[in-house]
């Protein structure tokens, strides 16, 4: 995407050349900026202007203080300093009216407010199924909003740039610097030098995406500058009886249920999207409900196939989703749109009421009796779960593209019955503490990762009952339904690691070697990111397929090299399988790894919204959205002296220019009474 | 170059050369036109090619703030509406200025 300047510290002789920089600005490292997106007819997001943003500090201490930076302060521009609990929307737009005064924002992480949702009341209404033609009435969130506590704060424009900062040294610096420097002193003026800070995320693209495409490919100078680039990833998919993964197309008398659930998230600030209960549950359900299955499936396997589908970038418009739809519509992948018969997707289900689950249903595909009567079979084999009401419509979920192509019968499992529960649905503050994630305070973290908690088993009563449901499903053994359970152990091990610390023993078990650097000691990010050209997947991906991987999967005895190329074994093939070769446990006794090869039927399918491969910028059946690029992003303070002083000194300068000009006019012309010489050849050289 | 060391008939034939050169979508031969050669064709006394040295400075001159006049024209349009005609504007562009419409 972009290149960090970073100040490298010299240590011998340029030490002089740093120095004085470092004394005047302290640079700011761990900021998470505010990017501008764009698609067909918008962009959103924040700009800052080319050399940065400088404003005078000013902490806000309420709503009300507002009018300190609006109109009262003497000095503006101002950067506001606001503590997570008046990052809402009335404050911003407050702000947003007066960018001549407010040169910029920056948010300290502090408390979570009660609720907040900086996300659209009705997430990407425009491209499920529920347009004005499929069902009037049903179309804009009309009968339900789903998301009612939505502010619409992540879809607004800024142009002045918006930052922010965890609670940590270097925000202790930038409070110290406004006590000593910036505080009203009985409400009289303040005094020059002020404290102020200097933000600089100037980006690229603007306008929307057809534009910055065409820009992007249209610069005749020597080194064109990328503009803008799609969003995109990578789906997991994985069939419990694998197809041969060249052979694209309809396949005969072959039928297969889905079962889906969706991978990303996104925040306000998208590199610090967390989405706990947005997505983690969901996908979190379905690998456990894979593992139960693995089982009985590899002893008496159902007439129908299971492909376990986990999509990414469905916050932008369904990416995963409509890509999956796309290629099975045009025969590039392994199945097609006939071989479906049904679906089952998981959506939020870990913020229950009791033990409450609903099964949310299309109403309009429903008036169809074989439809209908497909649905009612399903629902029978999520027999606690409770119905919806018949005439509500299904809430934001990949489902719906499936819907837009054919109208499949299909299911989405949730925890809410009308709007959804999640009152942080894609914000920042969706992580382990809003899922109730506690663990007792005396545990070390490998105690942590083996801890069952509450959460866990909550979800694992979901995934046994979706792993169930599947098997049912697809046509499995009845007398072998009860053995099917999933594991609570498996369960709270992948929250800790997904919500946690992604850094531990099991996360590093089941990885590759060369991918161990992706695992930190915080929790992976759930932003989709941008769709990179290389055959390269962001963290989130990676940890997704190895894990369904190893859940799904058979260790085999196969060596490093032959792992590398199991085609020359007689029983391993390719076209089937991947094989992996992952690290494994540390044995208790040693410290060498027992790495091995796992022989997996888990793909990445290649996410990227079908509209940048046929060229339709402007498209409302795909989604067209698109990361602005930028060259640096950086923040920093510094003290700033008052414009008074800086003209003076300005003019100072400039006068003492012309006073030099006109001494040296005057020497110049009275030069032989000033350096009145005997010798000749002096005056000669004029 | 020093033109008080020419002779009178050189003076004519580099102020016709210039004067002819600016045809070539080269206004800045008239301006070079008309900045040397005003002393010779305004200030000296009299000689027999200085009329025809006068035709040539006033005739470049008149080219030259025509060219001002097309070249600012075009130039205000341009900046001010690049941006609203979109795709025509960027076809336009050489160098397209990154975060502005």
């Amino acid at each position: 995407e972009a290149a960090y300047g970073q100040e490298m510290n010299i240590q011998f002789s340029d030490v002089s050349c740093n120095s004085v920089a470092q004394k005047i600005y302290v640079e700011l490292n761990n900021t998470v900026p505010c990017v501008r997106l764009l698609n067909a007819t918008h962009q959103i997001g924040c700009q800052s202007s080319i050399s940065g943003d400088t404003g005078v500090i000013h902490v806000l201490e309420s709503e009300a203080d507002l009018e300190w930076p609006l109109s009262k302060g003497p000095n503006p521009p101002y950067m506001v300093l606001l503590e997570s609990s008046l990052f809402t929307k009335s404050i911003m737009m407050k702000m947003k009216n007066a960018s001549s005064r407010v040169a910029g924002v920056v948010v300290v992480q502090k408390t979570s407010p009660p609720e907040f949702s900086p996300h659209t009341t009705c997430p990407n209404e425009n491209t499920g199924v529920y347009t004005e033609t499929y069902d009037h009435n049903l179309a804009h969130c009309n009968t339900t909003v789903w998301n009612p506590r939505g502010n619409g704060l992540s879809y607004e424009e800024f142009d002045s740039p918006v930052f922010s900062l965890k609670e940590d040294n270097e925000t202790e610096v930038i409070k110290q610097c406004y006590f000593d420097h910036n505080r009203v002193v009985n409400g009289s003026g303040l005094q020059y030098p002020l404290c102020a800070m200097q933000l600089f995320s100037h980006m690229h693209a603007v306008t929307d995406t057809a534009t910055c495409m065409r820009r992007s490919s249209m610069d005749f100078s020597t080194s064109p500058v990328m503009v803008c680039d799609p969003l995109g990833g990578y789906n997991v998919c994985a069939f419990i009886r694998p197809y041969n993964s060249t052979a694209f197309g309809h396949k005969e008398n072959e039928s297969v249920v889905i079962a889906a659930a969706r991978l990303d998230s996104r925040a306000f600030f998208l590199e610090d999207s967390t989405g706990a209960e947005g997505s983690v549950s969901g996908f979190v359900t379905l690998l456990a409900a894979a593992q139960a299955l693995r089982e009985a499936t590899q002893e008496a396997p159902p007439t129908r196939n299971i492909l376990f589908a986990f999509f990414h970038g469905e916050v932008f418009d369904y990416i995963g989703s409509s890509r999956m739809v796309y290629d099975m519509k045009n025969n590039m992948f392994v199945i097609d749109l006939d071989n479906v018969h049904s679906i089952l997707e998981i959506g939020q289900v870990a913020v229950r009421s009791g033990t409450n689950l609903f099964l949310h249903s299309d109403p309009v595909s429903r008036r169809n009796n074989t439809v209908h009567d497909e649905v009612g079979v399903k629902c029978f084999y999520l027999w606690h779960a409770s119905l919806t009401d018949f005439s509500q419509p299904l809430p934001p979920s990949s489902f719906q593209r499936l819907l837009r192509a054919r109208a499949i019968p299909g299911i989405v499992l949730a925890d809410h019955q009308t709007d959804i529960n999640n009152r942080y649905y894609e914000s920042f503050y969706d992580n382990a503490a809003h899922l109730n994630l506690t663990y007792p305070s005396n545990l070390s973290p490998e105690e942590q990762l083996e801890f069952v908690t509450d959460t866990a088993k909550s979800l694992t009563e979901v995934a046994t009952a979706v792993a169930r449901a599947l098997f049912k499903q697809a046509g499995g053994n009845n007398s072998q339904v009860n053995k099917i359970n999933a594991d609570p152990k498996t369960v709270t091990q992948m929250l800790y690691g997904f919500l946690v610390r992604s850094n531990n023993s099991w996360f590093q078990a089941v990885m590759a070697p060369e991918l161990k650097d992706i695992l930190q000691p915080n929790p992976p990010q759930y932003y989709v990111g941008v769709a990179k050209s290389s055959h390269q997947a962001n963290a989130l991906t990676y940890l997704v397929q190895y894990l369904l991987a190893n859940l799904t999967g058979t260790a085999t005895n196969l060596t490093q090299s032959q792992c590398k190329k199991p085609d020359e074994l007689p029983n391993e093939s390719t076209y089937l399988y991947s094989y992996l070769w992952v690290q494994g446990v540390v044995p208790p006794n040693s410290t060498q790894r027992e790495s091995f090869c796992v022989r997996t039927a888990v793909r990445l399918v290649k996410a990227v919204s079908p509209a940048f491969d046929l060229g339709d910028y402007i498209s409302k059946e795909y989604s067209t959205w698109t990361k602005s690029q930028w060259k640096f992003i950086k923040a920093r303070i510094f003290l700033v002296a008052s414009r008074d002083l800086e003209m003076l000194t300005l003019g100072v300068g400039v006068a003492v220019l012309f006073t030099s000009l006109l001494v040296t006019y005057f020497v110049r012309t009275k030069a032989d009474v000033l350096f009145s010489s005997v010798r000749e050849p002096n005056n000669a050289a004029y | 170059m020093n033109l008080e060391r020419l002779p009178n008939e050189e003076k004519l034939t580099l102020c016709r050369k210039y004067y002819f050169g600016g045809f070539a979508f080269l206004p800045f031969l008239w301006l070079v036109n008309v900045v040397w050669f005003f002393k010779e064709a305004f200030v000296e006394p009299t000689y027999t090619e200085q009329l025809q040295i006068k035709t040539y400075v006033k005739r470049s001159g008149l080219g030259f703030l025509l060219w001002v006049a097309v070249l600012t024209t075009w130039i205000t349009i341009f900046q001010h509406f690049r941006a609203e005609w979109g795709e025509v504007g960027d076809y336009l562009s050489f160098t397209i200025p990154l975060g502005i419409p």
